[in-house]
């Protein structure tokens, strides 16, 4: 009998592992080699034109070295913390949360506001670019200049004179969705009886909010930080059509940054150095937000 | 359930083996891009494929030249890329030959009958500097000066003759500014304007500067030269005194506010560009012409630092054809048919540059292009700065530098040091030449 079990327990871990297998061959080709790719190509000086093309070198750590004194490295660094803190943590929760809640409320046309907050994130960030280019256009025929312009405002150059601001607008509009879902399922969760409870005991709406909305929301804040942290540092496609990192490097976030570097001055061993600090640094704010979630990896 | 599988992996394998089905043998594949150029070569197409017998698809990239740029040396270097296609400026032609991308054309070009007839200068632009070997047919050439609002400058009484040095046109400069109230002059800079900050801006003042050699004879870099400094020193006066629109150099596309709506609404008076200008910036059929502009736009030569003048040439858009073409033989004719007269007649009719061929004049179709005549005719005497391997990290650390210059972070020494500290970081200090030797 024991030996019955223990070979139905082995066909049984087999077939599983079969199940994974086509998606960790996935994962090993689409996530895993690259990244050990990238490491291996960021200790060369493979570079798309030039000599190095044909006979790339290995050259140890150089590339770190003067990605360490580049001071537009850090530049792009710092600005990708901007746009993240600006528009994930502070923009899209702020507003995600403040949609959740007003939606849980009975409000007329829910479904048309629901409609308008969730369409921004089905349309692809290429387009999502576009459309506010539109928006931030200079002269008198832009979307935004015709609004101010009813106010007795001057024309502005929005890209221009507000360029790391705006990209947190643009990135904040379209991920409130993401935030509001993600909130109002954390939302959902936290059991009525407790509401109630606390109504019974005379609580204030403010004091039921802060005692016991936010904490017990907790662990869906926290994924919902760990999810868009990571996504929008490796955000590329809306800052490349919006400004492609301009004016003066002001919106290189650290994406465009690795672009420029490798497509554009065609330095790939260069490009993968910088790839590789970003990649360590996702993993690091996962690692931080998995053990603030406590969970087990 | 392990055998749908396997069988699945065979057949995906069997088909990825499998060439390609879309080119046929006899098929030659041409890169082109921007709609004038797509429209000059496919009027073009059908009598290449009558007279070599062959079929020619042309395919079509991306508009903007660095996304053309970028497209087309990826798939250089993935093995994919089409048989012929151009090279937009000469100064890419020695990276991407030394990366191995391109086929050598030398014997072919020897044995070519338009080869004697080529302009001197197009030959040489042609020839990669580390070699001598040549790698690009030449069709048409860029034939770039600085080009002045005529009408602007007369109704100011503001001289239009020649300005005989760099303190002469700077003069001219403030007396635009002071007079007119608008911005003086304009010479491409800074990262967004890409290589341009180089080829559009920085080389014509490297030209006429006192120390015009960019390279030793040993060919390296030599960035610590008076004339690179008096380069970078030009462009830091243009800013402190407010001669030049730095704000639009900021942007993402920085030659639409300037060249587009500035120069053609008298806001901006003297600006670099080539003759594609009078065509596909400011003519008729642009997006923002200048009515009557034979008579309202004039050129000047580039004056030298202390006197002396310069016309700049560049070979633009050299027919190339693909190292690992799989028919190079067919594909090394079809770029020397696209080095024709008629050729370039065609490209020069549409984009305002002009034909690299000096008996172009011959052609019929050149009486009509009269907006290219005078710029033809100084090809002769036609000046470039010469380049090497290492090319894009060159002009990546110019636009670096002038970068710098415009946001007010460097002076004109920091921004020398900036691109110096650039150059050797990426090609390695045997590539640059110490204390401007």
């Amino acid at each position: 009998m024991l030996q019955l079990a223990r070979s139905y327990e082995r066909r049984k871990q087999l077939y599983l592992r079969v199940l994974m297998a086509p998606a960790l061959l996935l994962m090993a080709a689409l996530i895993v080699f690259p990244a050990f790719y990238a490491i291996s190509l960021s200790l060369t000086n493979e570079a798309l034109l030039g000599f190095a093309a044909r006979d790339s070198s290995f050259v140890g750590l150089r590339n770190f070295t003067r990605l360490f004194t580049d001071p537009l490295f850090w530049n792009s660094l710092k600005v990708t913390f901007v746009f993240v803190i600006g528009s994930a943590v502070i923009g899209q929760f702020v507003f995600g949360l403040l949609s959740a809640l007003c939606l849980r409320r009975p409000i007329r046309f829910k479904a048309i506001f629901n409609s308008m907050i969730v369409l921004p994130n089905a349309v692809p960030e290429m387009v999502v670019g576009f459309i506010w280019i539109s928006m931030y256009a200079t002269g008198e025929y832009g979307t935004l200049n015709r609004i101010v312009g009813w106010f007795g405002v001057e024309p502005q150059q929005w890209l221009f004179s507000f360029p790391l601001m705006a990209i947190v607008i643009v990135n904040t509009w379209r991920g409130i969705a993401f935030a509001m879902i993600l909130l109002t399922s954390g939302l959902e969760s936290i059991p009525k009886d407790v509401y109630e409870a606390a109504k019974v005991d005379g609580a204030t709406d403010r004091q039921i909010f802060f005692r016991i909305t936010l904490p017990m929301l907790m662990p869906t804040i926290f994924l919902y930080m760990f999810v868009s942290t990571v996504t929008t540092f490796a955000i590329f496609g809306l800052v490349y059509t919006l400004s492609r990192g301009g004016p003066a490097n002001s919106t290189e976030i650290i994406g465009i940054y690795i672009y420029n570097q490798s497509f554009t001055a065609f330095q790939l061993g260069y490009g993968a150095a910088v790839a590789v600090v970003s990649l360590v640094i996702s993993m690091l704010i996962g690692f931080f937000y998995v053990r603030a979630l406590k969970v087990e990896i | 359930m392990l055998g749908s599988i396997g069988c699945a992996a065979l057949v995906l394998a069997g088909v990825l083996a499998l060439p390609p089905l879309s080119v046929a043998q006899d098929v030659i594949r041409i890169a082109e891009h921007r709609s004038v150029r797509l429209d000059a070569l496919r009027t073009l197409v059908p009598e290449i494929e009558q007279k070599l017998g062959i079929e020619i698809r042309v395919v079509e990239y991306p508009s903007p030249a660095l996304d053309y740029f970028t497209k087309l040396v990826t798939e250089l270097r993935s093995g994919n890329a089409p048989d012929v296609f151009t090279i937009p400026r000469d100064q890419q032609i020695d990276d991407l030959a030394a990366a191995g991308y391109l086929a050598d054309l030398s014997d072919e070009l020897a044995g070519w009958e338009g080869y004697e007839h080529l302009a001197p200068l197009a030959q040489q632009l042609a020839r990669a500097t580390f070699n001598q070997r040549s790698y690009v047919v030449p069709s048409i050439l860029a034939v770039e000066q600085l080009y002045y609002r005529k009408d602007v400058l007369e109704r100011h009484g503001i001289p239009i003759e020649q300005p005989a040095d760099w303190q002469d046109l700077l003069r001219r400069g403030r007396m635009i500014r002071e007079r007119t109230g608008q911005y003086a002059l304009l010479f491409p800079a800074g990262l967004t304007w890409g290589t341009g900050a180089y080829t559009e801006g920085f080389r014509h003042l490297l030209a006429g500067s006192s120390d015009a050699r960019l390279l030793t004879e040993d060919g390296r870099y030599r960035l610590n030269s008076s004339g690179i400094r008096d380069a970078l020193e030009f462009y830091e006066t243009l800013i402190e005194e407010d001669l030049m629109p730095i704000q639009p150099l900021l942007n993402p596309e920085p030659w639409i506010i300037p060249k587009y709506e500035m120069f053609p609404a008298g806001e901006l008076l003297v600006t670099t560009c080539g003759t594609w200008c009078v065509i596909f910036d400011w003519g008729p059929n642009s997006r923002n012409p200048i009515p009557n502009l034979e008579q309202r736009v004039a050129t000047w030569d580039m004056p030298g630092k202390h006197g002396g003048r310069h016309v700049m040439a560049a070979l633009v858009y050299g027919w190339a054809v693909n190292q690992k073409s799989r028919r190079p033989e067919r594909a090394k004719q079809v770029a020397l048919e696209l080095g024709s007269v008629e050729s370039a007649i065609a490209y020069a009719e549409g984009l305002g540059n002009v034909p690299a061929r000096l008996d172009a004049t011959e052609h019929e179709g050149f009486a009509a292009l009269t907006h290219i005549h005078n710029a033809h005719a100084q090809l002769l005497r036609a000046t470039a700065v010469q380049t090497t391997v290492g090319s894009s990290i060159l002009m990546a650390g110019v636009a670096r530098a002038t970068e710098s210059l415009l946001t007010g972070r460097e002076d004109a020494a920091g921004a020398q040091q900036l691109l110096l500290r650039y150059v050797s970081n990426i090609l390695g200090d045997e590539a640059v030449a110490v204390a401007g030797k």
